[in-house]
């Protein structure tokens, strides 16, 4: 997996690309947000676009990332999730908890 | 139609993409719904993925072995490890919604038609996923 950042109207905008299954991962991502609740970036959008497929380990590193922001008072919603990723969060009955937007523009001005 | 592949992995996350571009070149020589084998890919990564880390506990001198068994209405696939395996009968899913892990029951069986686990003749602890395979849809 590899995660590729950028920022938009006070959102940063984590671009993931590949799979998303746990391992080292894991500690990329864990790395990634503690970095920017240290920097004070607290509103996090994930876009799910450029990924392949999530395992439950994967799913289990998003739920970790939007336990820790909402800890710190900040928020992670999703973006573009596939339809094949869509059916995981179903399943799991986590669409119950997590945003998710499809488009950008109305994803970014659900944090202000 | 019928044919059998098999691959052997080490006990290495990074190769489980393998099952997935199997089932995907797979779908691609048949005439069917590429929902139908994206949730059987799905399902066979936490297989693969269990195998790899309950079972091997991820000691690279084991192996897992997937079995794709391709036929005209369905595919089934076995995961065998060379762990001791568990006990199915008596596992109870978590009601915790936000635990981090022990989905991977819950997604394999609601991705598959059948779910079984068992094991191997040759003494493997064995996962038997199958999933019937629909007509392609105009989606597809």
């Amino acid at each position: 997996m590899k995660i590729k950042e950028r920022k938009r109207d006070g959102v940063v905008i984590l671009e993931m690309s590949g799979k998303l299954m746990g391992g080292p991962d894991s500690e990329l991502f864990d790395e990634t947000l503690k970095t920017l609740i240290h920097e004070d970036c607290r509103n996090i959008l994930v876009s799910l676009e450029k990924v392949k497929w999530v395992n439950s380990t994967g799913l289990g590193i998003l739920i970790s990332g939007y336990t820790t922001l909402r800890k710190s008072g900040g928020e992670l919603k999703l973006l573009k999730v596939s339809d094949r990723i869509e059916n995981i969060f179903i399943v799991s009955k986590l669409f119950t908890v997590f945003e998710a937007y499809q488009d950008e523009d109305e994803a970014v001005r659900s944090f202000s | 139609m019928s044919s059998r592949i098999e691959v052997k992995l080490p006990s290495e996350m990074s190769c489980l993409g393998v099952p997935d571009a199997v089932l995907m070149e797979i779908g691609s020589d048949l005439d069917c719904c590429r929902k139908a084998l994206e949730e059987l890919s799905t399902a066979v990564i936490e297989a693969c993925t269990n195998a790899m880390e309950h079972g091997n506990q991820l000691d690279e001198e084991r192996s897992i072995e997937i079995i794709f068994q391709i036929a005209e209405l369905d595919v089934t696939v076995l995961v065998l490890d060379q762990g001791p395996g568990f006990d199915f009968q008596n596992w109870q899913p978590s009601e915790e919604l936000m635990r981090e892990r022990g989905r991977g029951i819950l997604i394999m069986r609601e991705f598959t038609d059948q779910l079984e686990f068992g094991r191997h003749n040759d003494g493997r602890f064995q996962v038997r996923l199958v999933k019937k395979l629909a007509p392609k849809s105009e989606e597809d």
